[in-house]
C-alpha cells in the first residue's frame, strides 16, 4: 500500500483510486496504482516525463479509460462514468481555450453545456471572471490574451461550473518564472478559499512543494512516496525521491561494518557513518541535504577540494571535486567570498542526517 | 523591398502562359457574348434569361450542384472525422482510398455508375433478389442518380479540406469541452463543427464549382434528356453552331464560378478571423 503512505488513518478518502492499471499498445504504463486524496486537499503528482502522472490525471478525469481498477469519488464508483458526467474540471497545459469564442463565452461554455438558465449564466460568468481579475477582458477573443491571462481564463472556466474536483496538468509550465510564482500563490489561495479539492500534475519540484499539501512522487508508473513537502524533503523514501526533490550530496559506497543501528560505509571520499540495517557488503547510496552540511568537522567529516563556490545571494553553494557519479554539495548561508576554487575544505554533518539507500543492481 | 519586387519577376513566365492560353481566349469568349454583328449588345443575355427552357436548365444546374454539394458534405464530414482520428496503416488506407480514385478517369467512374443504376443493373438486381422491390426501379437518367454519381466523383474534394482542418485542431479542445460537462452532441455542434467550418467552406466551394460545370457525368448518367448548362454550352457550339449562345452560357457559368470562389474566400476569411 505504498500509495497511502503519509495519510493519517482518520482522513476519509474523497478521491480513491484503487488498483488502477493501464497499458498502451502492450506497454504497461501503470499497474495496481492506489492513490487517495482527502476532501479539500491540494495534491501534486510529481515526476519526470513518462512516469505516468498525466495518464493518471486523464484516467481520473475520464479522458482515458483504465484497463483495471476502480475510481471512487465521495464513495461512489465513477470508473465507467463518461467524462462529461463526472463534474471534474481540467485545466490543460495549453489551457485549451476555445479559439472561436470570446473570454466570456469560454467561461460560459460549461454552464451552457449543463443547460443552466440563460439569465443565470451572465452573473456567474461575471463573478468567475472577477475572481481571476479578468472581467475587463470579457469580450476579447482569447487569441489576444497573454499566457498568464489565458491561464486565468482557463481557471475561471474550470471553476465556474462548481466541479467536485479540479485537475491541473502542468498549469504553470507555459509561464515565465516570475509570473509562474505569482500565479502559484494566487491560485493556491483561490482554491483554499473555495475549499476546492485539486490535483496538480507537474515535473517541477519547487512548484509541487509550493502549491500542495501533499506530493505523490511518481516514477515509472509507481508512486514512490506520497507525503507532505517537508517529509518528502527530510525523509525521502528512495534515492529517486531524494534526487528528484531538492538537491543533495550523494556518494556511492559499500557497508563495511555494522554496530547496532549504525553502519560504517566506505565511499570514495572516506568513511561515513549512517543509521540503518543493511548487511555488510551491501552497495548503497549515501545522501545528505546540502544545508545540513557545514564547512567544519562533524560526526561525519570528509575532505573536499572545491571545484566551485557559487554565490547565490542568500546562500553560497560549495561544489566539491568528485567522481562524476557522486556529487559533493554544501550550502552555507550568506555570501562567502573567502572560499575559492581549488581550496581544500571540510564537509561535516551529523549521523542522523545521513540518508542511506540500497543501490539498484 | 526592391529584392522582393525582383523575385516577383519569377512569376512572369507562369502569368504570361496563363494570360495567353487561358485569360485571353476567355476574354474573347466574354466579348463574343456581348456582340451581335460586331455591335455591343445585351440581347443574347436577354434572350437567354427570357427563354423558359434555358431558365429551367439554369435552375436544374444550380439545384444539382447544390444537392451534390450537400450529399458530398454529409458523406464527407464523418469520413473526415474518422480520418482525422486514424493513424498509421488506417490513415494510409483512407488517404489512398481518397486519392486513388482521382487517378481513374471521370468517364470510367461515370460509366461504372451507369452500370450500377441500369434497369437490369447491379443495384436493381440486389434490390430484387432481396425482395425489396418486385420490378426494377428506373434510376438511370434521373436527377437522383446524377447527384449520387457526382457526389461520389467529387467526394475527395470535400473530404480532404475538412480532414486537413480537423487534423490541425487541438485534440484538447473536445476534451476540455467534455470535462466541462458537454455531451458528445453538444461538443460537436459547439466545438468541432464551428472550428472545422473553414474546411467545410473550402470543400463546398470546390464541389459546387466542379458540379456546376460538370459535363461528362451528366452526359453519361442522365444523357440528353435533362440538360445542364455545360451540356447546353457544348450543344450550342458543336451542334447548333450558335457561338453567341455558347459564349453567353459560358459567361454565366464563369460568373457563377467566380461568385462561388469570391464568396467562399470571404466567408473563410471571416471564419478565420474569428478563430
Amino acid at each position: 500500500m505504498q500509495g497511502s503512505a503519509g495519510t493519517e488513518p482518520d482522513k476519509r478518502a474523497y478521491l480513491d483510486v484503487v488498483g488502477v492499471g493501464k497499458a498502451f499498445k502492450g506497454t504497461t504504463v501503470m499497474s495496481d496504482m492506489d492513490f487517495r486524496v482527502a476532501r479539500g486537499e491540494l495534491v501534486s503528482l510529481l515526476g519526470p516525463s513518462g512516469c505516468g502522472k498525466t495518464t493518471l490525471l486523464r484516467i481520473i478525469a475520464g479522458l482515458t479509460s483504465a484497463d483495471a481498477g476502480d475510481i471512487l469519488l465521495d464513495g461512489r464508483a465513477i470508473t465507467r462514468v463518461p467524462a462529461h458526467r463526472r463534474n471534474i474540471s481540467v485545466v490543460f497545459q495549453s489551457y485549451a481555450l476555445f479559439p472561436h469564442l470570446t473570454v466570456a463565452e469560454n467561461v460560459a461554455f460549461g454552464l451552457r453545456a449543463r443547460s443552466v438558465p440563460k439569465g443565470d449564466i451572465a452573473p456567474k460568468v461575471s463573478e468567475a471572471l472577477q475572481l481571476v481579475r479578468m472581467r475587463d477582458f470579457a469580450d476579447r477573443p482569447v487569441a489576444a490574451l497573454s499566457g498568464g491571462q489565458q491561464q486565468r481564463v482557463a481557471v475561471a472556466r474550470a471553476l465556474v461550473v462548481d466541479p467536485v474536483l479540479l485537475l491541473l496538468d502542468e498549469p504553470f509550465s507555459a509561464l515565465d518564472r516570475k509570473l509562474r510564482e505569482t500565479m502559484q500563490v494566487e491560485l493556491k489561495s483561490l482554491l483554499r478559499d473555495r475549499g476546492m479539492t485539486a490535483i496538480f500534475v507537474t515535473h517541477d519540484q519547487e512548484e509541487a512543494m509550493g502549491v500542495s499539501d501533499r506530493i505523490a512522487v511518481m516514477n515509472s508508473g509507481q508512486i514512490e512516496q506520497f507525503a507532505t513537502p517537508s517529509e518528502l524533503y527530510a525523509r525521502p523514501r528512495s534515492s529517486f525521491v531524494m534526487d528528484f526533490v531538492g538537491l543533495s550530496t550523494r556518494m556511492r559506497g559499500r557497508v563495511s561494518k555494522t554496530d547496532g543501528p549504525v553502519m560504517q560505509i566506505d565511499t570514495a571520499n572516506g568513511m561515513v557513518l549512517a543509521q540503518g540495517d543493511y548487511g555488510v557488503g551491501t552497495e548503497v547510496t549515501v545522501g545528505v541535504r546540502p544545508e545540513l552540511i557545514t564547512p567544519v568537522a562533524g560526526e561525519n567529516t570528509i575532505k573536499v577540494t572545491l571545484a566551485d563556490a557559487m554565490v547565490l545571494g542568500a546562500k553560497t553553494q560549495l561544489h566539491g571535486a568528485s567522481h562524476p557519479e557522486d556529487r559533493l554539495l554544501c550550502e552555507v548561508p550568506g555570501i562567502q567570498t573567502n572560499l575559492t576554487r581549488g581550496q581544500d575544505v571540510t564537509f561535516g554533518w551529523s549521523v542522523k542526517d545521513t540518508l542511506v539507500y540500497e543501490a539498484p543492481r | 523591398m526592391r529584392r522582393l519586387e525582383h523575385i516577383g519577376l519569377l512569376a512572369l513566365p507562369g502569368l504570361t502562359f496563363l494570360a495567353v492560353i487561358f485569360a485571353l481566349p476567355l476574354f474573347m469568349l466574354l466579348l463574343k457574348s456581348f456582340q451581335i454583328d460586331g455591335q455591343f449588345s445585351l440581347e443574347e443575355y436577354r434572350l437567354f434569361f427570357t427563354d423558359e427552357y434555358n431558365m429551367s436548365v439554369l435552375w436544374r444546374t444550380l439545384r444539382v450542384a447544390a444537392l451534390t454539394t450537400i450529399v458530398a458534405l454529409l458523406i464527407a464530414y464523418p469520413t473526415a472525422i474518422a480520418m482525422s482520428r486514424a493513424n498509421g496503416i488506417w490513415l494510409s488506407i483512407f488517404l489512398v482510398a481518397m486519392v486513388l480514385p482521382m487517378s481513374v478517369g471521370v468517364v470510367v467512374k461515370a460509366f461504372a455508375w451507369s452500370i450500377i443504376f441500369r434497369t437490369r443493373g447491379v443495384l436493381n438486381d440486389i434490390l430484387m433478389s432481396l425482395g425489396i422491390v418486385d420490378t426494377p426501379i428506373r434510376m438511370l437518367f434521373t436527377e437522383t442518380a446524377l447527384i449520387i454519381g457526382a457526389a461520389n466523383v467529387f467526394l475527395p474534394f470535400m473530404v480532404l479540406p475538412i480532414y486537413a482542418v480537423l487534423r490541425q485542431m487541438d485534440t484538447r479542445l473536445p476534451e476540455a469541452a467534455a470535462s466541462l460537462g458537454a455531451t458528445p452532441v453538444f461538443r460537436f455542434f459547439n466545438v468541432t463543427l464551428p472550428l472545422s467550418l473553414p474546411g467545410v467552406v473550402a470543400g463546398c466551394a470546390f464541389v459546387f464549382s466542379l458540379a456546376v460545370s460538370m459535363y461528362v457525368i451528366p452526359s453519361l448518367i442522365v444523357g440528353e434528356r435533362q440538360q445542364t448548362l455545360s451540356m447546353l454550352t457544348a450543344r450550342s457550339f458543336l451542334y447548333l453552331r450558335n457561338e453567341a449562345l455558347g459564349a453567353t452560357i459560358s459567361s454565366i457559368l464563369l460568373i457563377i464560378a467566380i461568385s462561388v470562389v469570391l464568396g467562399s474566400s470571404w466567408l473563410a476569411n471571416r471564419l478565420g478571423a474569428r478563430s
